[in-house]
């Protein structure tokens, strides 16, 4: 089957083959044909590890979430928005909180957004027109794999012809895979991102630096860079965690978008996150059309109110700010703080996902789940906001996320008195 | 007064917007103030043991309010003494009067507040100050002081008033700030990044940003936005 | 509740499109429809309008309500998104001062009888996230306008003047994209901000393509026709918010002076407020509605919307990308950007419109100038939302068009520089009832080419509101209160043949359609085959095959088909 829609990582290729009864892809990269590759499933719908019918899960998760005084309902990056829609009306009834992969991520690019806005561009910019483009932070190669080919280095677009008319620099705290990529690496001093892009402002503008280096690099070498800048006919900033979780995060991305700013007083620039999931900017925009907000929404008042520091996942976990949780194509026991996690032990934790995880093995009750562009269809969200359709490939017995997910909520809006 | 203790461990955080305007009440009155236990709302007193002795205003908050939020917002005189640590939101828009917290403050202490007074006698987590996602303008007047150590980001576009201190502070301190003081005894992380004016004062060491220029009175800057903020070393 | 037969009864009725001039009759529905008396049969609900004005609901016919600009101006302004319009419980949860949740987009209309609304720009690769956010929003009828007029292919073709490529690919373009017409905006100009500039003129070339905007619009304009599209070019012109605009707008406007179309105009010029300044620079800039103004009144092939801004707080948010860069600058506000690869770029950028401000008072005025002085048969009422501020506005705007002692005394409160820099205070021209009610009603329905909507002849849709308003004893000039009042707070407002409020009041929510136009058989997309592909292979970042949206994906896809 041709034109499948890949759905790892944020670059979303839609480029890629995919023989169904062989289960072989071709153009993939290695992240995407992992996921694309048979693994192990959940064999069946579970509670307390019995296995159950898919109704019977569903009503002891309703149970759970209709009991629970403020139930924490997170992950969402890996699912359509179809099925994220109904997962924001869920939580909203519940009163509980809507947290998204996002805040342990890109979330602080937000922060910056509220802050001073974001001067940016869909990737086909960057391929037809970018004549300078810096990695910083970010780490395609081993990230996005193909974003670079597509998008970002070698890609040949309609103003910018080919690699040589792309001058590409890699900023970053170690050398990476991604800077064997580029004509200039610049190496910084872990935790001065944001002091050196005040320092290129400053250059920018002419203004003087007193001192000699600025986070590890020369001042010399950092006024070359910000005349490469000044010079470029439209440059992008591609960055990536190595500046939204370091010391700074959403301070460095918005000193960053305050250089763009400037630049663009002078020539063309834009800057973007490389996200991470495939359809984390799904998870953040379809709350943010349902109930104002992308990501760590509280609704226990009976309207969303934003606030990262409370609501964010660690942050609901840490404080005991949740009596209970649904996981949607999610691992929270892998990835967050030892702390965080000993309180989601402590709760009833429901769990949707196709492949088992740790998170499984805390779970009371596990409905595992279709496989989102490969049995079950539905709209996805490159990393630069570009809607496409994931697809169907192979039928499947199991039950997409949307259909579990709108079960849950027919339930949901009956036992709270709402329908 | 008013004397405030939990009844239990909470289920999940409380949201209790009280001000020291509930010592007025009787203790029957203030028992029937709303409060958020997660989705339900709830009256005082199903959560907390009240006593009241006296008719000052002033509450007294006993035992565990690390996980209650909100106290003290928008207050406009009397006191608060919280005997143990506190809840995020504390103080915030608060207009006057006084608050003291013997143990540790968590997020968004004093946010946004434009006058009265605020002591920590522990420590203070992040966000002290600050404005709230999307405001124009952070804690515009009245005194915030912490004994201990302070998280990141302090003062970040305050206009007005003092944040003092007396240990350590995070990064990013007085980001964006246009007017007031910050005092910070001990050290800091980066500081000052586009001020446009107000002055903050640092004991130890903190990062100096390459947009500040050495006058006579300190460093002076944002360079950046044109600023005229002052860090001074003390 | 369900589908129900009705019957509204003595209402005091303002059909415009039917030459109702209020008149007092009954209105019968049945099936989400309008019908004659005598095909219902069985229950019906009896509603009495006595003494009440009985209109069909209102059409926004541009507004920004869905899609990728309206969702990141919510991600930037959480500022915008805290005040609660309503709780969660049996409805959803509805938030926004100006800008709004989806849910609350769709509620405030019907609080208002309003029934139909279209998303006046949608960048067309991102169409599907657009009709995502329109699926969001409940109770109103709606639609979407794709972009066109800084589009490489539209560039090509009108290099090469040929209107059957020009066809061919308006056709493709809107059955891919569900849309409904020809949005331009600032042609030429968008691409030119790609390397930082803008247009000046109408003649102002487009580097690399070898086009200027004169060429733009006309090549798109004779397409359109050549299609007959239900609606025609809908432009925003040239050089928007930039003093002196003004004639560059009329230059605009003789572009179509050669074309004729029986049923419509020929070309809608939009939110032409922000291009009806005259003077040089901010400092000494003024109205230049009046030659606007006289100049749609004689042509009989163009209409305009107002564009109102109305004073507090708005989001600039527009295709028009250069513009907003220039406001942020201005402003030194918080600015986002997004240039859309090969077809358009945008901007958003908070603001507020204050009444002391000079500049702001000109704006507010010449929006009213516009609204008085051009032909109640030319001019729908419109603020661009969020661009002018909310459109929960419309019936002040209403109000003030009626009420020159209204106008005085907002005029009061106003900068003095209008007395100076407009006419608004001189004029004392007043429009009926029945001229708003057909601004905001059968004019807009007709502009857009919808025959069912905006008059409550048999067959059409049974979208009506009724106000607490007796149009045959209420003087709109003396008792403006009274009027924006009970336009504010329909009675009810019945969507598709149900109550969707009453008393002001939303008590159920219903969906509504999404219209689109298929115009696939007035041409040959073989024309344009090869430069597809060729796009697609090497410049688009997608693949053709996923480029677009199927109507499986729509909740209730409505198919106009042209031809």
């Amino acid at each position: 089957m041709e034109n499948v829609v890949c759905t790892f990582c944020g670059s979303v290729c839609d480029d890629v083959q995919f023989d169904t009864q062989q289960y072989k892809g071709k153009k993939f990269c290695a992240l995407g044909m992992s996921k694309f590759s048979a693994k192990e499933r959940i064999k069946s719908p579970m509670i307390d590890g019995k296995a159950v019918s898919y109704e019977e899960a569903i009503d002891a998760a309703v149970d759970i979430l209709v009991n629970s005084k403020k139930p924490l309902l997170y992950g969402w990056a890996s699912t359509v928005n179809e099925a994220i829609r109904v997962g924001v009306i869920l939580t909203e009834k519940l009163g509980g909180i809507y947290d998204q992969c996002s805040s342990v991520c890109h979330g602080p690019g937000v922060l910056s957004t509220i802050e001073e806005g974001l001067p940016g561009g869909t990737l086909g910019q960057v391929k037809n027109r970018a004549d300078v483009v810096v990695f910083w932070g970010s780490n395609p190669m081993e990230a996005h794999p193909r974003h670079p080919t597509r998008y970002s280095v070698t890609a040949k677009g309609f103003f910018v012809k080919d690699r040589k008319e792309r001058k590409v620099i890699v900023v970053d705290v170690r050398k990476t895979k991604s800077a064997r990529l580029a004509d200039e690496f610049i190496q910084i001093k872990p935790g001065y991102d944001y002091a050196i892009f005040s320092a290129l402002r400053m250059l920018v503008k002419g203004e003087e630096i007193e001192a000699e280096e600025v986070g590890g690099v020369s001042v010399s070498k950092l006024a070359e860079l910000a005349e490469t800048m000044k010079n470029a006919k439209y440059g992008a900033i591609l960055y990536g965690l190595g500046i939204t979780q370091s010391r700074g995060r959403d301070r460095n991305i918005e000193n960053a978008v305050k250089l763009i700013q400037l630049l663009n007083r002078y020539t063309r620039w834009i800057i973007w996150p490389m996200r991470g999931h495939y359809n984390v900017v799904g998870a953040g925009e379809v709350p943010a059309w349902e109930v104002g907000y992308q990501y760590a929404i509280d609704f226990s008042r009976g309207y969303p109110r934003f606030s990262p520091a409370e609501f964010a996942v660690s942050e609901a976990l840490l404080r005991r700010d949740c009596d209970a949780a649904l996981i949607v194509a999610s691992d929270p026991v892998a990835h967050l703080p030892k702390k965080a996690v000993e309180h989601l032990k402590s709760i009833p934790v429901i769990q949707i996902d196709p492949f088992p995880n740790m998170t499984t093995l805390i779970s009371k009750v596990v409905i595992p789940a279709a496989i989102t562009g490969i049995e079950a269809e539905g709209t996805a969200y490159r990393m630069d906001g570009i809607p496409l359709r994931v697809k169907k490939v192979v039928d499947s017995e199991y039950w997409s996320d949307e259909k579990i997910l709108h079960e849950m909520l027919k339930r949901v809006e009956v036992r709270m008195g709402f329908s | 007064m008013m004397v405030l203790k939990p009844k239990t461990d909470f289920a999940v955080t409380v949201e209790a917007e009280i001000t020291p305007e509930l010592a007025t009440m009787s203790v029957e009155e203030a028992s029937k103030f709303k409060v958020y236990h997660g989705r339900e709302q709830v009256s005082l007193g199903e959560l907390f043991e009240i006593t009241k002795e006296g008719d000052d205003k002033k509450l007294v908050l006993e035992g565990d309010f690390s996980r209650v939020k909100w106290i003290g917002a928008r207050m406009e005189d009397g006191e608060i003494i919280v005997k143990g640590s506190i809840g995020a939101h504390c103080g915030a828009y608060m207009k006057g009067g006084r608050i003291e917290i013997e143990g540790d403050a968590d997020d968004w202490l004093g946010a946004e507040m434009s006058g009265g007074e605020i002591v920590v006698k522990g420590n203070a987590r992040n966000l002290v100050g600050c404005a709230y996602y999307g405001d124009m303008k952070g804690m515009s007047g009245g005194r915030i002081l912490i004994e201990g150590n302070a998280g990141n980001y302090i003062g970040e576009k305050m206009a007005g008033g003092e944040i003092e201190i007396k240990g350590d502070a995070g990064d990013f301190i007085g980001t964006e700030m246009t007017n007031g003081v910050i005092i910070i005894h001990r050290s800091c992380g980066f500081a000052g990044g586009d001020m446009k004016g107000g002055e903050i004062r640092i004991g130890g060491e903190f990062d100096l940003l390459p947009s500040f220029k050495k006058g006579d009175e300190g460093y002076v800057g944002d360079i950046n936005v044109g600023g005229k903020g002052v860090i001074r070393q003390i | 509740m369900g589908i129900m037969n009705l019957h509204i009864k003595n209402g005091i009725v303002i059909d415009t499109k039917n030459g109702i001039k209020a008149e007092k009759m009954d209105i019968f529905v049945k099936g989400g429809k309008i019908v004659q008396e005598s095909e219902i049969e069985g229950d019906v609900k009896v509603i009495d309008a006595s003494n009440k004005l009985v209109v069909a609901g209102g059409v926004d016919m541009h507004a920004h309500i869905a899609g990728s600009k309206i969702n990141s101006g919510r991600t930037m302004r959480p500022e915008e998104m805290r005040i609660v319009r309503q709780t969660a419980g049996k409805l959803r949860t509805s938030m926004g001062r100006v800008l709004l949740t989806s849910p609350a987009i769709g509620y405030e209309y019907a609080k208002m009888g309003y029934t139909t609304s279209f998303e006046a720009a949608s960048p067309p690769i991102g169409s599907l996230h657009t009709h995502e956010e329109l699926d969001s929003i409940p109770v109103i009828d709606k639609a979407m306008l794709p972009v066109f007029g800084n589009w490489h292919l539209v560039f090509k073709y009108t290099a090469e003047k040929d209107t059957e490529k020009m066809k061919a690919l308006i056709a493709w373009a809107i059955e891919r994209t569900k849309g409904f017409g020809v949005k331009v905006v600032n042609p030429g100009g968008v691409e030119k901000w790609m390397y930082g500039g803008n247009v000046t003129s109408l003649d102002d070339p487009v580097e690399y393509f070898n086009v200027t905007p004169r060429e733009i619009i006309t090549e798109l304009v004779k397409a359109t026709e050549g299609l007959n599209l239900p609606h025609s070019v809908h432009l925003h012109c040239n050089r928007l918010g930039v003093p002196g605009n003004y004639e560059t707008t009329i230059e605009t406007m003789k572009l179509v002076s050669g074309f004729k179309n029986d049923e419509r105009q020929v070309l809608h010029v939009t939110h032409v407020q922000f291009n009806s300044y005259s003077g040089s620079s901010w400092r000494d800039v003024g109205s230049g509605a009046d030659e606007i103004a006289k100049f749609v009144n004689k042509a009989d092939n163009i209409t305009i919307d107002m564009g109102q801004p109305v004073f507090g707080h708005a989001t600039a948010m527009t295709g028009d990308a250069p513009f907003q860069f220039n406001l942020h600058k201005l402003l030194g506000a918080k600015w986002i950007n997004k240039d859309v690869e090969l077809e358009t770029g945008a901007g958003i950028i908070p603001l507020v419109y204050l009444p002391k401000n000079p500049v702001h008072a000109v704006q507010w005025a010449i929006g009213l100038e516009l609204g008085l002085l051009t032909d109640s048969d030319k001019v729908v009422i419109s603020t661009d939302f969020p661009n002018g501020g909310p459109y929960t506005k419309y019936p002040y705007i209403m109000a003030m068009l009626m009420s020159a002692k209204m106008r005085e005394k907002e005029i009061a409160n106003a900068s003095p520089y209008i007395q100076k820099a407009t006419n608004l205070p001189s004029i004392d021209a007043e429009k009926t009832l029945e001229e708003t009610i057909h601004m905001t009603r059968a004019l807009p329905a007709r502009i857009l080419g919808l025959q069912t909507k905006g008059h409550l002849g048999v067959g059409g849709d049974a979208d009506i509101a009724i106000y607490d308003l007796n149009p045959l004893e209420v003087d709109p000039s003396t008792e403006y209160e009274v009027v924006e009042k009970a336009l504010s707070t329909p009675i009810y407002t019945i969507k598709g043949g149900e109550i969707v409020v009453k008393d002001g009041e939303l008590v159920q929510e219903v969906w509504g359609r999404t219209y689109w136009i298929d115009a696939m058989s007035q041409v040959s997309t073989e024309v344009i085959e090869e430069d597809l592909d060729d796009y697609f292979t090497h410049y688009y970042t997608i693949q053709r095959y996923n480029y677009g949206v199927e109507e499986a994906w729509l909740r209730a896809p409505e198919k106009i088909v042209v031809g």
